[in-house]
């Protein structure tokens, strides 16, 4: 035990066998957990108590704000700044504003929530202690892994290693920093 | 399989109520008409284009979820099913339409030297608008009896791969149908309602329909999974990813209904022709000009708003709230799409808003609501109300569930 360790880490192989697993590792107490599998899992969030993202309510806001920004540049250009008359129409003709306005929430929104969505997963992010672990890359085919982070507060190695291994994982890994 | 999944036996109560309610409408109608005519028969054509609505919309959501899958199809089948089984009623309904049609349409009396009359010779013609009707509730009634019967042929299956059966064929059916449905739907809307202005003509007006009417069969639907939900054997059956996936279909729908109703309006106003625009600046004079705002704002935007709210979609109470908002506001929609159209009595003119209302647009649709309703609760319980031979019925169950 002389090498720091990022936590540990448990394979598993299937995803009900990871559900039930992160249902009893919340039970006991862990809160600093995480989960990995081929393919989204809908019950995971709830098992590992995992709190909804606030990045809807971002891509709200992000939409809003596009929309604001549409309609005062097309009022700025058309009523302030240049009013020009188009086929006798009102210079504030609020219909022809609605598309450009439309398509600014859209890009907006749509930016908010791809650049949001980056920012609150903490990427781009070239290194990452869990790929220590060389069966890690099957996360992506066919295993199921349940991670508990050193830095929990109730994590001792010793208990933490039996507490996984009484899930019956296929194996229990060290992860190191 | 041994479970009974039969419509409470509650819902005769609410028959009775409704037949009660829709014979002393209809009574109060026929009074209102015999003295007013022209209005009476309008105010009927309200009532019709939204009840019916119901049922032609009940049409095609039932072919929607064959051709989509998913487990919200399975749970709200049944009730869409029943509600397009109500068409031999919509056809009786329409019946007063065809007799009366020389005191509701314009142009039944136009000048022989009026322009649509040259342009559009017999297909203009009392006659021929008749026959054509004839010819849409033939086709839905094709559509109707096929999808019913395989439906219920599935139930009396032996096992689940004979229901499959009877499922792929629906499903197969369903594809090709739904390009004629929406085509039948966009000759018969005009015929009904767009020609109400002979003058006037837009070519998304039939869309306007099919989208409205899958937003009113689903908000309706949604009020039925309500009711039903809160007793066996549907609580057992309803889950809150079913009202989810729902909630999010009429968040789509509520869209698209602006979507193409903006579209109408953008085009109308950038193109500026003569033709076009008088629709519009009918429905821009004072009166008129604050329905089409109240319409923005509380048949787009506030619904929009809310149906963003994911928990708001997966509880019953806050989506049959919002899904009779949505019912009662079709109602204003389409009060605003016929109600300012031309009159025979003004010879060819709009009334303002204040002259245009008549009580008898209220009794209207509850006459036609009431009789509707009767007929669609007994069309419900003559069935399960799942689907019980489906072969994906479990696992439809077991989806709602989740989170």
């Amino acid at each position: 035990m002389d090498k720091k360790l990022y936590g540990l880490m448990a394979e598993f192989d299937s995803a009900t066998e990871l559900v039930d697993a992160a249902r009893a590792t919340r039970d006991a107490g862990y809160r600093k957990t995480d989960a990995f599998s081929p393919f989204p899992i809908h019950d995971i969030d709830e098992a590992l108590g995992i709190k909804r993202s606030i990045l809807p309510v971002l891509v709200f806001f992000g939409g809003i704000t596009g929309l604001l920004l549409g309609i005062s540049l097309q009022v700025f250009v058309h009523y302030i700044d240049y009013p020009l008359n188009i086929g006798g129409r009102p210079y504030l003709s609020w219909i022809s504003f609605v598309p450009p306005a439309y398509e600014l929430t859209i890009l907006l929104a749509g930016f908010t929530a791809v650049f949001g969505m980056l920012f609150l997963n903490g990427l781009p992010r070239p290194y990452h202690p869990v790929f220590n672990v060389p069966r890690f890359a099957l996360a992506t085919r066919e295993k199921f892994f349940l991670l508990i982070e050193s830095a929990d507060e109730i994590y001792d190695y010793d208990d933490t290693k039996g507490f996984l291994e009484g899930l019956k994982p296929q194996e229990v890994f060290d992860v190191e920093e | 399989m041994a479970e009974n999944y039969n419509a409470p036996a509650e819902l005769n109560k609410f028959r009775t109520i409704a037949l009660g309610v829709g014979g002393i409408g209809l009574i109060v109608w026929a009074a209102g008409t015999y003295f007013h005519l022209e209005q009476g028969l309008r105010s009927w054509l309200l009532g019709f284009i939204f009840w019916g609505g119901i049922t032609i919309g009940g049409i095609g959501v039932t072919m929607l979820q064959y051709l989509t899958g998913g487990a919200w199809g399975v749970v709200i089948r049944r009730i869409v099913e029943a509600a397009s089984r109500v068409l031999p009623l919509v056809f009786l309904m329409w019946l007063p339409l065809a007799f009366g049609i020389t005191h509701l349409y314009e142009w039944t009396h136009l000048p022989p030297d009026d322009f649509t009359v040259i342009g559009r010779g017999a297909y203009q013609t009392p006659m021929w608008w008749v026959i054509r009707g004839l010819i849409y509730f033939a086709l839905f009634g094709v559509m109707v009896y096929l999808l019913n019967t395989w439906s219920a042929n599935q139930d009396k299956s032996a096992d689940h791969e004979e229901a499959a059966r009877w499922l792929g064929k629906a499903t197969a059916f369903s594809g090709p149908t739904m390009v004629i449905y929406v085509l039948v739907i966009s000759f018969a809307t005009v015929d009904w309602v767009m020609s109400l202005d002979p003058h006037w003509f837009s070519t998304i007006w039939g869309l306007l329909f099919v989208v409205g009417w899958a937003l009113s069969t689903f908000c309706f639907s949604v009020l039925m999974l309500a009711w039903l939900g809160d007793r066996a054997p549907f609580n057992r059956v309803l889950g809150k990813r079913h009202l989810h996936d729902i909630g999010k279909l009429i968040l789509a729908l509520v869209m698209v209904w602006a979507y193409f109703n903006f579209s109408q309006l953008l085009i109308i106003y950038s193109g500026n022709i003569p033709e076009e625009t008088g629709w519009y600046l009918t429905r821009m004079t004072p009166g008129w000009f604050w329905i089409g705002m109240i319409l923005i704002l509380f048949h787009f935007a506030f619904p929009f708003l809310f149906l963003l709210k994911q928990d708001w979609k997966k509880n019953i109470r806050m989506l049959s709230s919002i899904a009779i908002f949505i019912l009662l506001i079709r109602l204003v929609d389409m009060f605003f799409l016929i109600s300012p159209m031309p009159r025979i009595a003004e010879h060819g003119g709009s009334l303002v808003l204040s002259q245009s209302f008549s009580w008898l647009d209220i009794v209207g649709p509850i006459a036609v609501g009431g009789i509707w309703l009767w007929y669609f609760f007994g069309q419900l319980m003559k069935r399960p109300l799942v689907p019980v031979m489906d072969p994906f019925l479990e696992k439809a169950i077991e989806h709602g569930q989740g989170h």
